[in-house]
């Protein structure tokens, strides 16, 4: 059995001298929340898209399930799921539309779309919004039909950048639900987030992204995140500043 | 040892045979849906039937400004000067509505940002954009053949009477135009995918129809593909088997580099 669904090992990618990430060494065990955490443009969607193969890292190496992304079989990338940058959908179709396109992109067969998509919508709550086209949803409906889009089909390995941005507080806890269930059944997960009391709530491990290098960890029950944050990313800089 | 491997090796077969289906069936029902191309296909067929069958009965009537447009063409009449005057209107007019809709197909998964969700699946980013290729091209042929059935329509319709064996042929060849002018199209879904968005497939459609227009003035029509088919449609003698079959060079030459560029892609701008 797979212990660890993601293992990223000196991961670099470089788009500038300031912008990118630099020998990132990162795991996602098996039933564990991982969350992402760090300022506006410190590398944590681009650390994702390496890990899903959007983007060719500069070195290092990401296995998922034990395949390279590279190389991974199909098998593999049917049990991922993600959500970065943008969802599975289709503004001019409706919510139902894509979530059966989606269940067939993630190779469910045919016979279990309907099923997978009933439970989906159950899990999220989004039946009354099925025969919506997706144009038309709130900003926080969209990313609900986007999650459910990425998640319909009972993936092991799941990536989301910002999950609840733009969810309402119910859609916040339906996530929060559906993200600790599936880490239960043995999903690995890594979530990136801004709100520090939300990762606090569901991470099992959170580790601190700053200039595109991961420079320590948070302690998910400790007392005061946003200052061990801050101190963390205020240490990084004057070290960067220091050594520049 | 070996029948396992076979085993293993058909299973996989299987699976890419079925993704592949899954990925026609997906762009399929993306393309369908959509409004952009529901409104491209009505006023590519309906627009260029009620064009070319005004412009037919104009010139029946003598409308002198209209006989100055059609020039050499002034000089038929009936079926054949109806289909004089689509082949000349079809030819740029289908080229850019073929390359309107391939550049959306492949543009919009950038302007809409939906591309990155088209990474890290079972189903290769390789098929969906030759699945997209594909039904394209059914679109194409379902609107060649509509626009042949209602220039038939449209020609009954103004009293150009029952057509005759060279009318059909000429239909036929209208026919061929329209389905060979979406093989020309194909140079917009490469471009839309190198330039991230539907606007550069459009801009490389239009430098296509300038293209041929300069060529055809120049006297070179024939050997270039872009304008090739139009000037067989008008003329059929005018146009060489060879020169003609230079126009598969245009999909041939386009499609994998597509495919390759959406098997190479990164989300890195």
């Amino acid at each position: 059995m797979v212990e660890r669904r993601i293992v990223a090992n000196g991961l670099s990618r470089a788009f500038s001298p300031a912008a990118g990430v630099r020998g990132i060494d990162l795991a996602v065990a098996r039933g564990e929340i991982h969350a992402l955490v760090g300022l506006n443009g410190a590398g944590k969607t681009t650390l994702m898209r390496l890990v899903l193969g959007m983007l060719r890292p500069d070195s290092g190496t990401c296995a998922i399930d034990g395949h390279d992304v590279r190389t991974a079989p199909t098998a593999v990338w049917a049990r991922v799921g993600h959500l970065v940058d943008h969802a599975l959908v289709y503004g001019d179709l409706d919510t139902r539309t894509n979530l059966v396109l989606a269940a067939r992109l993630h190779g469910v067969p045919r016979a279990r779309v309907g099923a997978a998509v009933r439970d989906i919508v159950d899990e999220l709550d989004l039946g009354r919004y099925l025969g919506v086209r997706a144009r038309a949803l709130s900003q926080g409906n969209r990313q609900r039909a986007g999650l459910a889009a990425a998640l319909l089909h009972r993936p092991t390995t799941i990536v989301l950048d910002e999950p609840t941005n733009g969810l309402d507080p119910a859609g916040v806890v339906a996530l929060r639900s559906t993200l600790l269930r599936r880490a239960a059944g043995g999903a690995g997960i890594l979530v990136s987030s801004h709100h520090l009391d939300e990762v606090a709530r569901v991470a099992d491990r959170i580790t601190v992204v700053n200039h595109g290098r991961i420079v320590g960890g948070l302690d998910p029950d400790g007392t005061d995140l946003e200052r061990a944050f801050f101190t963390l990313v205020h240490q990084d800089d004057q070290q960067a500043g220091g050594a520049a | 040892m070996s029948g396992g491997a076979d085993r293993e090796s058909s299973v996989r077969r299987d699976r890419a045979d079925r993704m592949t289906g899954t990925a026609v069936v997906v762009e399929a029902r993306k393309t369908f849906g959509s409004r952009v191309v529901l409104t491209t296909t009505a006023a590519l067929v309906a627009g260029i039937a009620i064009l070319a069958g005004a412009l037919t009965a104009a010139g029946r009537g003598g409308n002198e400004r209209v006989l100055d447009r059609l020039g050499p063409l002034a000089e038929r009449t009936g079926w054949d000067l109806l289909l004089g005057v689509v082949a000349q209107i079809t030819a740029p007019a289908a080229l850019l509505g073929f390359g309107v809709v391939l550049s959306w197909m492949f543009g919009r998964e950038f302007a809409d940002r939906t591309v990155g969700a088209l990474f890290a699946l079972p189903v290769r980013r390789t098929a969906l954009a030759a699945a997209k290729i594909l039904v394209f091209l059914g679109w194409g042929a379902a609107v060649a053949t509509a626009l042949a059935a209602l220039l038939l329509a449209a020609g009954l319709m103004i009293g150009l009477g029952s057509p005759d064996q060279g009318v059909l042929a000429a239909l036929a060849r209208q026919h061929l135009l329209a389905l060979l002018s979406a093989l020309l199209a194909t140079p917009a879904a490469w471009v839309a995918t190198l330039g991230r968005g539907p606007l550069p497939g459009i801009g490389a459609t239009l430098g296509l129809i300038v293209a041929a227009q300069v060529v055809v003035v120049a006297g070179a029509g024939g050997w270039f593909p872009v304008a090739a088919p139009a000037l067989w449609a008008i003329e059929p003698a005018s146009v060489t088997p060879v020169q003609l079959a230079l126009v598969t060079t245009v999909p041939l030459i386009c499609a994998p580099a597509t495919l390759l560029s959406w098997r190479r892609l990164q989300l890195d701008r």
